[in-house]
């Protein structure tokens, strides 16, 4: 297949899914490599991003005579909000207490 | 020649992506993630464009790159994360994660590629992409989703009673010792003023 040949063609269901796939095992990276308990969070996001753009593709692909993708991933959109408030309360009384948000050092419940 | 722009379109935004994803996390200033994270939600309403969502290209500007990413901008600076660059993870935890990391991928693009993908409900994509939203989302009949939008709303009032009371300031002992201060000045004042009465 040469250069202008994979232009000339939109890309398919199968192109969108490797790209969201992609997404999330770089999401999946972040939450293992990271210690601040921040960047854990933002790598949740693009996990929670790249399942919403899912939702959309499987709309568009499967089922484009209705909207019924668009609504699950609104609802990924106020669930990720939901989400974000709750853990940076979390995160911030956290960090009143023990002085850090590095995820290495919670070992309270260890012993 | 619309289709070779739009495909062009998508690889370009597709590769910025990737890339930019790439760099959430692995930087090691959570700042400059935080940005970074901005600029992946940011292609991804371009995505959600190209795909024929122009309500939640929208919605997704407005949410997450309007109210997430400041979200979590002040999680950054209320825990002074700013300050510290976080040390580079050790080498079994970079392998592990990979490991996992590719692992689910080759997994996924395997099992992708010999999926095929049926077009189950034939039609058009709807032409009024937001007013289709709405009436599906306000419907109450077998079709609709009433009743998850009033529950949805009903969890982000609680998330937010939630961040409330997780986040605020607890009343430490020393803290109330001080607030009552005044309050005993008051009672000798008022003292004082009974024994001038009783005086007179």
């Amino acid at each position: 297949m040469s250069f202008s040949e994979i232009f000339a063609q939109a890309p398919g269901a199968i192109h969108w899914l490797i790209l969201s796939s992609l997404l999330f095992s770089i999401g999946i990276y972040g939450i293992l490599t990271r210690r601040n308990a921040v960047g854990i969070l933002m790598s949740t996001e693009l996990l929670l991003n790249s399942a919403s753009l899912n939702f959309v593709v499987f709309n568009k692909f499967v089922a484009p005579a209705s909207v019924d993708g668009q609504i699950m991933s609104l609802f990924v959109i106020a669930v990720a909000a939901a989400e974000v408030v709750v853990g940076m309360a979390i995160f911030v009384a956290l960090f009143k207490y023990r002085k850090t948000v590095d995820v290495t050092q919670m070992n309270l419940m260890r012993n | 020649m619309t289709t070779t722009v739009l495909t062009g379109l998508f690889y370009v935004l597709a590769a910025c992506s990737v890339l930019l994803a790439l760099a959430v996390v692995t930087t090691r200033r959570i700042l400059r993630a935080a940005v970074y994270l901005m600029g992946v939600l940011l292609m991804s309403a371009g995505f959600f464009l190209l795909l024929g969502a122009e309500f939640l290209a929208g919605v997704q500007i407005l949410v997450y790159v309007g109210g997430i990413v400041v979200l979590l901008v002040f999680a950054v600076m209320l825990t002074r994360s700013v300050e510290l660059l976080e040390e580079e993870p050790g080498i079994g935890r970079k392998l592990l994660a990979y490991v996992v990391a590719a692992g689910f991928l080759i997994m996924n693009v395997a099992l992708l590629a010999t999926t095929e993908f049926r077009v189950l409900r034939e039609g058009a994509l709807p032409t009024n992409n937001t007013a289709a939203l709405g009436r599906k989302l306000l419907d109450y009949g077998p079709q609709g989703y009433a009743l998850p939008f009033e529950v949805l709303s009903i969890l982000l009032l609680a998330a937010m009673i939630g961040g409330i009371v997780i986040a605020r300031k607890t009343g430490r002992v020393e803290v109330t010792g001080k607030l009552e201060q005044p309050g005993q000045a008051d009672a000798d004042r008022f003292g004082a003023q009974t024994t001038t009465i009783q005086g007179s």
